[in-house]
């Protein structure tokens, strides 16, 4: 091992063994999105695809438009729960919260990070289905407000430490009470922090699809009350996908590509936002 | 006199409607009553077996009657009753009757109403190159060899025996069978149970999920029927309807009388026929005699609670249905290649409809 | 308003007058709100053990500990145990880490050192971030249509010609199975291993790499004796975390797996795990033991999943002394 000429062979070798580490794994992402891609739009640009519900055998046309309303609906749903929740917890844990509870919080907050998906299901449906003995978008929100929480948390509590003390300081100079210089100083300054773990944390949920598979239970018909069972673009993916019906897992491909471009979207629109705030 | 009667009729059924409740006039065209039925959204879950039926039957209902809306999510017969126990949906469909030890949580049998909603087959569906649709032939042992193991290759001496003339490739067998717990996999074993004893001694019977010896468990009959369209060499049991949509190949199955029979709608009215006073305490017609009778065929069945809580809900219920079982709903299962409920099947779905109360009172308008 | 104008204002008085009072009670009131909030979390927890835990006790009386190595899965006979979901959960998750610890360790290793092809840098970065993103539903869909006749027809007949001596490797391919949901784990986890671990080899110090080089070492010697051992503890806890990762993966394991409770050697074979048996059976489940059996399995999953991410926190904050990236 000390002969030089072996060395820098091996220091060779190394280098490119690395580098093959880096094409092979770059390589699973790009051969995901190409796939989902090419085997995606042919379904996305059949008429009545963002129109229509999916249709039984035998009837033409359908698409996923119960899907993408459910989609929306439920993340929204879970949003308006977990968003408010969880950037007051956040703000609590930066400002209140170098405690022994504050550190409690943590903890049970990066458990809940760490959780299968499917634990979320089995939650929603304890709580939600089988008290209410219905199958629903609430409880499916439900679920996907609690997969929220620990993220939007982590992702306010980090914003706001990072907000320089000197300007809580300054504004408490001013005499201004505690509460208003967090509400109207330092949350402001770090709402972009705050904006896009919402963000990045709704994008996640709309993914998710072990939750939603009893406590959504799925729906064919649009349906916009959340009350009742709905469909999301989730579901429709991973049934479509088990059926052996051509322009069903069409569809199936097809709302993939549309999932994956949404989850995209959101990403943008947050690294936009944040770059915005910090002009 | 004519015209007095007929306002009054139409001022009841406005009333009736405005109650929640449903109204009857005379279907012209078929001749029997159309029940309108009030404003709801009705859950059901349960049976694969019948699901094509059930998405075409629900579409239909719901352009007709814009008031109602039926989510039927699938999930295997075993899912239905769980739900339906739970009271999570409004109606569980199976394959298979309640058993006691399943009636016992929802109270007994006779707190439930259980009624045949269509009569379809099993196909034994396979994935082989070089051997066309129905060319080929599988007799009850040869599938309770495949289903055991004993029979590992396509080219096996006990398929071959029976397949003269057909070139079965070497191919090892990929047996695909049920993950869910699915009335499709009782009528399948049930069937596997009285053809062949030792399937009998192995896996203990009927029944909707059991220990299976080997192969690939899928998600309904709808995994099952796409596992094997993707898998070379691959056999599962598949209801009529998925195989003829999908357009896979299927094996002619030697039923009791001996004949080779390829499972059509007519086969499974053949071997619905052999059998008298069929009830939810005697459903099974596997392996019926007679010539043209499809021997892996059996009945779907549909189960409520009999008392209603919501009113309005029970009423749109028993609406959909008893449409369901009249010659209207039942084309929608014609037209997907399952049997026509017989006459004696619809009557009894009648009799049993007009149980279904709430709050003591009868919820069907239908005499 | 300008500052540091010597403008004397008098100080606020010290006895608290009405405004302050007012002041304060709003300062008390958001004080009640933000430990309310927190509070909540605490209760929604309480619920989310109460909820998992109660329908389980049906099946962990009847059971006991015996769950845990009973090989039986029998819906039938109510007899259930946990062991052929455990055996695929780990299987599944040892091929994943097998597949992705070097890899994601190269990868790093390129990501967080100063070394050539600086310009690669940015969009690999871009493209893990991605694949981070990607629903799990996508990949699954991916895994169920592309991936697994891939296996079938192309990668296990080869492992079965050159390695077909070794168990693992024998018997017949379907396509699905411990092997391909491996695979797809591995690409599920690949983004973490590598957003750990580069932060893990970055955290090095720069004096004692910059020493090792300057005392002649090749890159190659350095990573390997200086850099990986420093950060040994670090990747530790990349793995453990990229293993809890894997461990809670329901959908797209799920869709692959091949539904069979059973315990074998072959990678071939179908097996099931802990999250898709609840997946597949949870809706289906009547009477109290099989389905407190399918709670009993969450339980277990959870516990597994929350010990070993616990763990790989300890280990990773302790080595970057901080908390890093989010996983």
């Amino acid at each position: 091992m000390s002969h030089p000429l072996i060395r820098s062979m091996v220091d060779r070798l190394v280098a490119g063994l690395i580098v093959l580490c880096v094409s092979v794994a770059a390589v699973p992402v790009l051969v995901l999105l190409l796939f989902v891609l090419i085997n995606g739009l042919p379904g996305m640009l059949t008429p009545g695809f963002f129109t229509d519900p999916p249709y039984p055998q035998g009837v033409p046309g359908g698409g996923v438009l119960n899907a993408i309303i459910g989609t929306f609906e439920i993340v929204g749903i879970g949003s308006l729960l977990a968003v408010p929740v969880g950037a007051l917890i956040g703000i609590f844990l930066s400002e209140y919260g170098r405690n022994q509870i504050g550190n409690t919080v943590r903890f049970i907050s990066d458990v809940f990070t760490g959780l299968p998906s499917i634990a979320f299901g089995i939650f929603g449906y304890t709580v939600v289905v089988l008290t209410t003995h219905h199958f629903s978008a609430l409880s499916a929100s439900v679920a996907l407000a609690v997969l929220m929480l620990p993220v939007i948390l982590r992702a306010t509590e980090t914003a706001l430490v990072l907000v320089p003390n000197s300007l809580r300081e300054a504004g408490l100079a001013l005499g201004a009470p505690r509460w208003r210089v967090t509400l109207e100083i330092v949350v402001p300054a770090a709402l972009g922090g705050i904006v896009t773990g919402a963000l990045l944390a709704m994008a996640r949920a709309a993914g998710e699809t072990a939750p939603l598979l009893f406590t959504a239970f799925g729906n064919d018909i649009i349906q916009t009350n959340p009350l009742q069972p709905m469909g999301a673009l989730s579901l429709t993916i991973f049934r479509n996908a088990l059926v052996p019906y051509p322009n069903l897992q069409q569809q199936a491909w097809a709302a993939a590509l549309l999932l994956v471009a949404l989850v995209a979207a959101t990403n943008i629109l947050a690294r936009i936002y944040v770059r915005r705030i910090q002009r | 006199m004519k015209r007095v009667l007929i306002a009054l009729s139409l001022g009841a059924s406005v009333l009736l409607a405005a109650c929640g409740g449903s109204s009857v006039s005379n279907n012209p065209s078929t001749g029997g009553p159309t029940v309108v039925p009030p404003a709801a959204q009705l859950t059901g879950a349960g049976a694969t077996f019948p699901k094509p039926f059930y998405d075409a039957a629900n579409f239909a209902y719901n352009k007709k009657f814009s008031q109602v809306t039926i989510n039927y999510g699938g999930g295997g017969s075993g899912a239905g009753i769980s739900q339906l126990t739970k009271k999570t949906v409004d109606y569980g469909a199976s394959d298979v009757p309640l058993s006691a030890k399943e009636a016992a949580p929802m109270g007994g049998t006779d707190k439930v109403v259980q009624i045949a909603s269509t009569l379809g087959t099993v196909s034994m569906a396979y994935n082989l190159d070089g051997v066309a649709d129905g060319q080929l032939k599988l007799t009850g042992d040869t599938i309770a060899g495949i289903f055991l193991g004993k029979i590992t290759k396509w080219n096996d001496p006990a398929l071959a025996a029976d397949n003269s003339g057909v070139r079965l490739p070497t191919q090892d067998i990929h047996v695909i069978h049920r993950s869910d717990g699915s009335g499709t996999t009782y009528i399948f074993t049930d069937y596997l149970s009285s053809v062949s004893a030792d399937w009998k001694a192995k896996t203990g019977g009927p029944g909707k999920s059991i220990s299976w010896p080997l192969g690939d468990g899928a998600q309904g009959n709808a995994g099952v029927a796409t596992r094997i369209t993707q898998t070379p060499g691959a056999i599962g049991y598949v209801e009529l309807a998925y195989v003829l949509q999908t357009k896979m190949k299927q094996a002619a199955l030697k039923n009791r009388d001996g004949t080779f029979v390829i499972p059509t709608a007519a086969g499974a009215t053949a071997a619905a026929k052999q059998f008298v006073g069929t009830s939810p305490s005697q459903f099974s017609i596997v392996n019926a005699p007679g010539k043209d009778s499809a021997p892996i065929s059996g009945y779907s069945w549909i189960i409520l609670y009999k008392d209603q809580a919501d009113k309005t809900k029970g009423t749109a219920l028993v609406d959909y249905l008893y449409w369901l079982t009249t010659a209207e709903g039942q084309q929608y299962a014609v037209n997907l290649h399952y049997a026509a409920l017989p006459s004696s099947m619809a009557s009894f779905d009648l009799l049993a409809l007009k149980d279904v109360t709430s709050g003591g009172s009868a919820l069907l308008s239908v005499s | 308003m300008s500052k540091g104008t010597a403008e004397r204002v008098a100080p606020p008085p010290l006895v608290a007058t009405s405004r302050q009072r007012r002041l304060v009670d709003g300062d008390r009131v958001f004080l009640a709100i933000a430990y309310g909030a927190a509070a909540l979390i605490l209760l929604i927890a309480g619920i989310f053990i109460i909820a998992l835990f109660i329908p389980a006790l049906p099946a962990i009386t009847t059971f006991g500990l015996g769950f845990f190595v009973s090989r039986t899965w029998d819906p039938v006979r109510i007899q259930f145990g946990a062991l052929p979901a455990i055996y695929g959960t780990l299987v599944t998750s040892a091929i994943a880490l097998v597949i992705a610890f070097p890899i994601g360790l190269g990868a790093a290793l390129f990501l967080a050192e100063d070394a050539r092809l600086r310009f690669l840098r940015g969009p690999l970065s871009f493209a893990i971030e991605l694949l981070a993103g990607i629903p799990s539903v996508v990949i699954g869909l991916w895994a169920f249509f592309i991936l697994t006749p891939l296996m079938r027809d192309n990668v296990d007949p080869f492992l079965n010609h050159t390695l077909g001596f070794l168990p693992l490797f024998q018997g017949s391919p379907s396509g699905y199975g411990f092997l391909t949901a491996g695979v797809v784990l591995a690409i599920m986890v690949l983004p973490i291993m590598i957003a750990l671990s580069r932060d893990v080899i970055r955290a090095v110090p720069r004096a004692l790499r910059e020493g090792s080089l300057a005392l002649g070492a090749t890159n190659a010697e350095t990573i390997w004796s200086v850099i990986l051992p420093y950060a040994r503890v670090g990747i530790t806890g990349a793995v453990l975390l990229s293993l809890g990762r894997a461990l809670g993966e329901t959908i797209a394991v799920t869709m692959v797996i091949g539904n069979r409770p059973q315990i074998t050697t072959s990678l071939f074979a179908s097996g099931y795990t802990l999250p898709s048996v609840i997946a597949n059976e949870f809706t289906e489940a009547v009477g109290d033991v099989y389905l407190g059996s399918l709670f009993y399995l969450g339980v277990v999953l959870v516990l597994i999943t929350i010990a070993v991410n616990v763990l790989a926190r300890l280990l990773v904050w302790r080595f970057t002394g901080s908390e890093t990236a989010s996983a």
